[in-house]
């Protein structure tokens, strides 16, 4: 589903993502780590065809992302971190505009069914400016799968939730992956929230990748998630990790 | 007199600081001297023209024979020539005094700056305070930059030395003109304090800007009748200045309306002080400065009031923490 | 790509209003409109009540008469004022539109979740630069009906066929104009990085043509700029401002408008001479160009990943 070859972006002699490779399965939930700064958004950006990559490519549900920006947008959904969209609307007037700018067919039926889905009607009618955070992201999600897209990109989904808000955040990933068979791309620096629902991991340092295994290995072969912790400290620069004791 | 370790000059000098380090306020001063200086040369050369015309028609009467007294020689005085410089002053300093204030209150909404501050041991007004004395200060450089930039080339352009009155002169247009743009810089910096959304604040400085310098000055000047006609229209009708007078009476209500809406506009009154003490108008050309200062003392405190009326409104309302460090 | 331009175009034609500070401008804008068609009708039967009395009182001292100066103006002429508040406050408003319609996506975060929508490149710009010119051109489209109504109201001024195909120029023309700082303000709203700057940009442009060019070209002072009869005073006969007016010309925005609605309005002074090696109508026509090509490279390179200012 998500093919990536050697994807580099360079800014200058700066080095953001560095020949990045990887292959994703269909039905994944992929869970991106690395460190603020490491090139996970980089990556995302990349990937959605929101930035053009300095050197090599990927395919997105069989489309380049070079090649053919626009059928790759067609396959995803995307949720930017601290997604805010238009204050002065309603919820339904947000998801209007980009299912329409999606080229969805029955509107507001889909938006109702998909607020269903994501457990928030109530919010439909009610202006975005007087959203919590928690519900911003609802209503960013919604957005991102009004058009029930192949793949789903979450660049930090858990930023700024409390854990009440995380722990639901999960069991709509989860849903979405069950339910509508999503492929998920999750960007993240939290290692405990994304072993609790990623099925594979990758570890990005200082623009390259330095570890790509699927859940069920690591924990075969490292065990608790504190083992996960130091798994991840070992492949990262201690320069750009904080050992937390 | 403020210590180097009272708050307030602490505050005040950081917003300075930040602000020199700015470009974009270095480049709207910049700008700000280049409008003052092309009016001065601008003025300038019309003046020269002025002379050249009146040259050549006295040498054409002379050579006929005729007396040059039939024609009236252009009279100069230096100052004059600062005309359009106060005029570009009005509109353009406003501008900047608006984007001062707008600045040293966004600079601390929406960051955890404000927080650090306020959680010393200052107290709100301490803070207030600061932050206007350094928009005063920055205003009283820059204003100071480009009345002394525009006075040495007032004296290279006309060729004229400025004498130690006509200096004293530029020097109170200088505190005039900061005191009105620092009518602005309040102005916009409480909006900007106040209102829930920056941009709102910008915007709703820039309207009142907008009525205050531009319309209200223009709706005056539009309806006064001697503006409808090219060249004036008792001019026109040749119509000589006493008689102007009485027929005028019969238009009081008027004039008491048109005058009204003038006299409600601070850039009018700071125009009628500048233009009375640099001689711009015709009834203070040669007068002496202490009996200008006498008459237009109406307009010097007018731009004095309004500040302290928006200073007192400033501080009038406490610092509401809680949502000025929400984004 | 229509689809989406179209989409692009309505929704934010929708939403631009909901801005206060937009639907603000735009009510003291009409406000002015109206202040404009008073301004006009006072003015001219002022001046005529003061040649009357001024009439009477040459009569009674036994001096000659000289002619009524407002007796053979058009009716178009008392609409002068306009001209002055299209290209104060109409300009402003204008910029604020181009501005906010592409902050409001910039400052709501939206504008990622739009990039990654399968529409083609242009659709993005196309659809702001058509929502601007649509809100610009009702904006003149609401100003042109109330000066209509002021005609409908006032008996004794009538206008003929000539004078309603000037009417309609003339707004075309303010329409042309205010346009034009609206995507000046579109352009510098994608492209600046903070959001201070972006409008100021636009701002800085408007105050250079308003103020500074007519000082270089005609020597007409800030104040008197303002002023539709003043600011068409000749200037004066140097070799300095006849080169500036040469050189400048072409880009002198506010002059050639202003000369452009004079003479629709039929108020221009008999005589008077336009030195620009460009017409005035083919100045405003050029900078509409460049400023839709300017708006739309603007809004094709901004940053979709991001978005929002700096500060």
């Amino acid at each position: 589903m998500i093919s990536i070859d050697k994807l580099s972006k360079a800014y200058g002699a700066h080095v953001a993502l560095h020949k990045l490779t990887l292959e994703i399965e269909a039905g994944e939930i992929f869970g991106f780590l690395g460190h603020n700064g490491a090139g996970k958004t980089t990556a995302i950006h990349m990937l959605t065809t929101l930035m053009k990559p300095s050197s090599g490519t990927a395919r997105i549900a069989g489309h380049d992302i070079r090649a053919d920006p626009i059928s790759v947008r067609r396959a995803i959904g995307y949720v930017p971190e601290n997604v805010r969209l238009y204050d002065t609307m309603t919820a339904r007037e947000n998801l209007t505009f980009f299912a329409r700018l999606s080229g969805v067919g029955e509107v507001q039926e889909c938006i109702e069914e998909t607020l269903e889905l994501l457990k928030c009607p109530e919010l439909t009618d009610r202006l975005v400016g007087s959203f919590s955070k928690g519900q911003r992201q609802r209503i960013g999600l919604a957005q991102a799968i009004l058009h029930r897209p192949d793949i789903l990109f979450l660049d930090e989904p858990s930023s700024g939730l409390d854990p009440l808000g995380m722990k639901t955040l999960r069991e709509l990933i989860v849903q979405l992956n069950e339910e509508l068979g999503m492929t998920i791309f999750m960007n993240t620096h939290l290692i405990g929230e994304v072993v609790k629902v990623a099925t594979s991991i990758g570890i990005l340092s200082q623009g390259q990748l330095v570890f790509h295994d699927t859940i069920d290995a690591v924990r075969h072969n490292y065990g608790s998630d504190a083992n996960l912790e130091d798994l991840y400290l070992s492949v990262t620069p201690v320069s750009q990790a904080v050992r937390v004791a | 007199m403020l210590k180097r370790s009272s708050p307030i000059w602490i505050i005040a000098t950081k917003d300075v600081a930040d602000a020199m380090q700015d470009r974009f306020i270095i480049v709207v001063t910049a700008f700000l001297v280049a409008a003052a200086l092309t009016a001065l040369v601008t003025g300038a050369v019309a003046l020269a023209t002025d002379v050249m015309t009146y040259n050549d028609a006295r040498t054409t009467l002379l050579a006929l024979g005729k007396s040059a007294d039939a024609i009236a020689a252009p009279e100069f005085y230096p100052l004059r020539l600062l005309r359009g410089a106060v005029e570009q002053t009005e509109i353009i300093g406003a501008v900047i005094a608006i984007l001062v204030g707008y600045r040293a209150a966004a600079s601390e909404r929406g960051r955890k700056t404000l927080a650090l501050i306020m959680t010393r041991p200052i107290q709100n007004r301490q803070f207030m305070v600061g932050k206007a004395l350094g928009g005063l200060m920055l205003l009283a450089g820059g204003l100071a930059i480009v009345f002394v930039l525009t006075a040495i080339t007032l004296q290279v352009v006309s060729g004229v030395g400025l004498t130690l009155t006509d200096l004293g002169r530029i020097a109170i247009i200088w505190a005039s003109s900061v005191v009105y743009a620092y009518s602005f810089f309040l102005l916009s910096f409480m909006l900007a304090f106040w209102l829930k959304k920056l941009p709102t604040a910008l915007l709703l400085s820039f309207s009142i800007w907008l009525l205050v310098v531009l319309v209200a000055p223009q709706i005056g000047d539009t309806l006064d009748p001697d503006n409808q006609v090219a060249g004036g229209v008792f001019k026109q009708l040749h119509i000589l200045k006493t008689d102007q007078i009485r027929i005028m009476r019969g238009y009081a209500s008027f004039e008491t309306i048109r005058e009204g809406i003038e006299a409600a506009s601070l850039t009018k009154r700071f125009e009628r002080l500048s233009f009375a003490v640099l001689g711009i108008k015709d009834t203070y050309v040669g007068k002496p400065l202490a009996s200008v200062l006498k008459e237009k003392q109406g307009d010097a405190l007018w731009l004095v009031l309004v500040v302290f009326v928006l200073q007192a409104l400033l501080f009038s309302r406490p610092i509401d923490l809680n949502r000025l460090t929400q984004e | 790509m229509f689809r989406s331009t179209g989409l692009i175009a309505r929704h934010s034609m929708a939403l631009v209003f909901r801005e206060r500070t937009v639907s603000f401008l735009t009510v003291l804008f009409m406000a002015l409109v109206l202040v404009s068609a008073y301004l006009g009708w006072s003015a001219t039967t002022t001046v005529n009540a003061i040649y009357q009395s001024a009439a009477a009182f040459l009569t009674s001292t036994h001096q000659p008469i000289p002619p009524n100066p407002v007796l053979n103006t058009s009716p178009l002429s008392l609409l002068r004022n306009m001209s002055t508040y299209v290209s104060l406050i109409g300009s402003l408003a204008s910029i604020v539109i181009g501005f906010q319609l592409v902050a409001m996506d910039r400052k709501g975060g939206v504008v990622p979740l739009i990039g990654v929508r399968p529409m083609a490149g242009n659709a993005y710009a196309l659809g702001k630069v058509f929502a601007l010119v649509a809100l610009v051109l009702g904006l003149v489209g609401a100003a042109a009906c109330v000066s209509v109504m002021t005609f409908q109201i006032l008996p004794e001024f009538r206008l003929d066929g000539t004078g309603w195909r000037h009417l309609t120029l003339f707004f075309g023309t303010s329409a042309l104009y205010m346009g034009l700082f609206g995507l000046m303000g579109l352009a510098s709203g994608a492209y600046a990085k903070s959001e201070t700057v972006s409008l100021l940009i636009p701002v800085t442009l408007w105050l250079t043509v308003t103020f500074i060019f007519p000082q270089l070209t005609s020597n007409i002072h800030p104040t008197a700029a303002l002023n539709p009869v003043k600011a068409l005073v000749d200037p004066p006969h140097s070799s300095f401002f006849t080169y500036a007016e040469l050189v400048l010309g072409p880009v002198s925005l506010a002059d050639a408008y202003k000369v452009l609605s004079a003479r629709l309005l039929e108020f221009l002074p008999p005589g008077h001479v336009i030195r620009s090696v460009v017409s005035p109508a083919t100045t405003l026509v050029m900078a509409t160009v460049f400023s839709i090509g300017l708006a739309i490279v603007s809004l094709r390179k901004m940053d979709m990943t991001k978005g929002d200012y700096d500060a």
